[in-house]
């Protein structure tokens, strides 16, 4: 196994924790749009709270790719940029519109400003673009349309990534982003003992997996004529993967419908994580089908050895850290260092409840 | 506008707009750390308010900063594919490193933003000192990997192939010790005096309470420690310049022909048409002098480089003369605090003239930061990596670049303008109720 799979491999893995965290800010996103009639407030809370404390942190596994591809995979970055110039810039637009909208109507002074109601709307609209853009242009490199003959490129206006093929794949991307959030502020909302938003959120939940599960067939079923390479490894060696997929798919919809909420979060992170691998497994070993490949556009494998060394000690910082925000915020596990109310000095300071 | 401007411009627009987030990014986490430290161990009130007030600000600010850092990894790649195809290869190494900085920085901050009723008051602490740590990490990977571009290194080009490549020579090429303290220092100076001016503004405006007077001195003391440090890390900068890029060092002081015994020329304009430096005041062999200690030394001038390699020394000197300015005021408002605070045994001083010093430093020291990534970059040109990839090598072919400058514009614009009101909304907001008990007697000890 060269030293470049490797790196492919643990960006491919970071691809898939975007996916999964930063993939369900944006469906938080998408579900604020349709934060309306009189819960809308308590939606609109649970929203916030959920993203709050985490969405700069998940929002590092896209620099985190972006970094790792330029490093490992130079001149395919380089490709990418040019050939999917249009689609990389709306989604970078929706990327900092929603980030910055959340941060505006999250700690606007004033609630109920039309700024702020504003604000909100962008934060809905930007993370609806962003996954659909994504998601096209994922589709435009897994369709092989991208002709980079020597390392030379054209901008592509519209070619590659508006095909029935790419517009399905940005559908479902969008879909997915709004199922996998749904599952999250499922159990969010029912760890906090609203069932009202849990089963809200469940029935939304189920919703949103039906369409992807569609859309996903759909891809599927314009993939022997869009995207010949992709359907080829989807038939032969992503197969066993492809089928799992589908069934963990069942498998989520069955726990949401028994309410095992927790058990349908692990699953819905398991299916993304299958529906991402599948799609690496079958254009393996090709980076962008049908020229750049991990062997013709890797960098100097020496180089390569220095990142994978430096990324094993970020990791070691990062994932500990990792998991203590996510248990501080968002696990039922006990962290450290968590307020004990008969020891605490809060009485002595001043408390910002507004923050 | 032709598609190397436009490319040109954004980057710039995204840099300019981007650097002061990024400069509060690892000076604002040090102040909050402090602050709340002397609120835990003197059980002080003031101390946690000012500490929970930067730290609504910080959420903002941060945000922003996240953001507005995102468009320039994207922009490395949309804008300047050659480059980043060259530099990736090279100098992903810091970039990377610098990644995973503002991952540990992202995750405590939430742990810090969002954890003040979860977390106890010193596990709460605790969660500051990554913050810091890594804004200052993230600041000198990301230097580093500008100082390549100055002075490359860690690469050898056979047959126009890019071979031999070691990343840590690569990241530890010649200018990253002085262009990567320069700008933390930078970091330092400005978040101290831009708080500070928030707090001159308000005692200006008569509010002189416990609060503003601690807001106002913790800040400076960041300040006025860092700025006579920067002023000696400037002169080192120049200096280094004499052998490393002698084309900047010859844009920024106007010097267009080499000759020994270079006059300084402070001011003016450098016209590149006429090949002199009109309105400057000029100190005979001043720049031989503080370039190499030799009054008689021969500098380069902008005649030993062929036309096509030359930078504009228009924009580059009177940058380059904005900073230093800019630097000497605010090290001047730094001294005479410390003098009038001894001189008043040890209070913070409340003259008018000060107050009014110390608000102008704060916009002062930014623009500072500005003019400074000014003379680096337009006195790099016509180079991106000096002496490798000339700019307009490095340009996307994408079309429509016009059209990507115009919207990111119209972006900064937006997101300056809701900021802008979203602080000043936070900065008008009532304190938070406390009752404050003895708080004059702790005024009168406010000094750190």
């Amino acid at each position: 196994m060269s030293v470049a799979l490797i790196a492919l491999s643990i960006l491919w893995l970071g691809l898939i924790a975007y996916a999964v965290l930063g993939g369900a800010d944006f469906g938080a996103g998408i579900w604020n749009l349709f934060a309306v009639g009189p819960q809308a407030k308590r939606q609109i809370q649970l929203i916030n709270r959920a993203l709050g404390p985490v969405w700069e942190a998940n929002h590092v596994w896209l620099i985190f790719l972006i970094v790792g591809l330029f490093s490992v995979f130079p001149s395919a970055f380089a490709i990418l940029s040019i050939a999917l110039f249009i689609p990389l810039t709306i989604a970078l637009i929706g990327i900092v519109m929603r980030g910055s909208a959340f941060i505006f109507r999250t700690y606007a002074i004033d609630t109920t400003a039309p700024t702020t109601t504003w604000w909100s709307r962008v934060f809905s609209t930007a993370s609806l673009v962003t996954p659909f853009f994504l998601g096209a242009a994922a589709a435009a490199v897994a369709s092989g349309k991208i002709e980079a003959t020597n390392g030379n490129v054209q901008a592509d206006l519209g070619a590659a990534w508006t095909t029935p093929f790419a517009l399905t794949i940005g559908a479902m991307a969008i879909s997915l982003c709004a199922t996998i959030a749904a599952v999250y502020l499922c159990v969010e909302a029912h760890n906090d003992h609203d069932e009202t938003l849990a089963e809200m959120y469940r029935l939304r939940a189920l919703i949103a997996g039906a369409i992807t599960a569609v859309l996903g067939a759909l891809g599927l079923l314009l993939s022997p004529s869009e995207a010949p390479i992709l359907w080829q490894g989807l038939l032969t060696r992503a197969l066993p993967v492809v089928i799992a997929t589908m069934l963990i798919g069942l498998a989520t919809a069955a726990a949401l419908f028994y309410r095992r909420y927790s058990l349908a979060r692990i699953l819905i992170i398991l299916e993304t994580a299958f529906l991402l691998g599948s799609w690496g497994l079958s254009q393996y070993p090709y980076i962008i089908p049908p020229h750049v490949t991990i062997e013709n556009a890797a960098n100097d494998p020496n180089v390569i050895v220095i990142l994978l060394i430096s990324i094993g000690i970020g990791m070691v910082l990062i994932l500990p850290a990792l998991y203590y925000l996510f248990s501080v915020f968002k696990l039922p596990t006990p962290a450290p260092g968590l307020e004990k109310k008969e020891e605490h000095t809060a009485s002595e300071v001043p408390q910002e409840k507004s923050l | 506008m032709p598609d190397l401007l436009a490319a040109r411009a954004q980057m710039g627009t995204s840099l300019a707009f981007h650097i002061i987030f990024s400069a509060l990014g690892v000076g604002l986490p040090l102040l909050l750390c402090i602050a709340e430290g002397l609120a835990l161990f003197r059980k002080d009130k003031t101390w946690m308010m000012l500490a929970r007030r930067w730290a609504r600000a910080a959420a903002i600010l941060f945000a922003i900063g996240a953001v507005s850092g995102t468009i320039l990894s994207f922009e490395l790649g949309l804008l300047w594919p050659t480059y980043i195809k060259f530099a990736g290869a090279v100098v992903g190494l810091p970039f990377a490193l610098e990644g995973f900085a503002f991952f540990l920085e992202a995750i405590f901050l939430g742990l810090y933003l969002y954890g003040w009723d979860r977390l106890s008051p010193r596990a709460h602490w605790l969660c500051s000192f990554p913050i810091w740590i890594s804004g200052l990490a993230s600041a000198w990977f990301i230097v580093s990997a500008n100082s390549w571009m100055n002075t490359p290194a860690g690469f050898v080009i056979k047959n126009g192939k890019v071979v031999d490549i070691n990343p840590i020579q690569a990241m530890l090429n010649p200018s990253t010790p002085y262009e990567t303290i320069h700008m933390i220092l930078a970091c330092y100076v400005a978040t101290g005096f831009g708080v500070a001016a928030v707090y001159a503004f308000g005692m200006l405006r008569g509010k002189r309470d416990d609060y503003y007077r601690k807001g106002l001195m913790l800040a400076l003391v960041m300040g006025v420690i860092a700025i006579p440090l920067q002023i000696i890390s400037g002169d080192a900068n120049a200096r280094f310049l004499v052998d490393a890029q002698p084309a900047k060092l010859a844009a920024m002081e106007g010097v267009f022909k080499t000759q020994q015994g270079a006059p300084l020329e402070i001011g003016g304009l450098a016209d590149p048409s006429t090949g002199k430096v009109i309105y400057a005041l000029e100190i005979p062999r001043g720049l031989s002098i503080l370039a190499t200690f030799n009054p008689n030394s021969t500098i380069k001038g902008l005649d030993a480089f062929a036309p096509a390699d030359r930078p504009n020394p228009l924009p580059v000197h009177s940058s380059f003369d904005g900073m230093v300015a800019s630097g000497f005021f605010v090290l001047f408002i730094a001294l005479l605090f410390w003098f009038l605070y001894f001189l008043k045994k040890r209070t913070v001083p409340t003259n008018r003239l000060l107050l009014l010093g110390i608000v102008l430093s704060g916009p002062l020291s930014f623009l500072a930061i500005e003019l400074g990534w000014m003379v680096t970059e337009f006195g790099r040109q016509p180079w991106v990596i000096y002496g490798y990839l000339r700019t307009k090598d490095a340009v996307t072919t994408a079309p429509w670049l016009n059209i990507s400058f115009l919207i990111f514009t119209l972006i900064y614009v937006l997101l300056a303008v809701a900021l802008t009101r979203l602080l000043l909304g936070v900065a008008r907001s009532p304190l938070p109720k406390v009752e404050m008990p003895g708080n004059t007697q702790q005024s009168e000890r406010a000094g750190v």
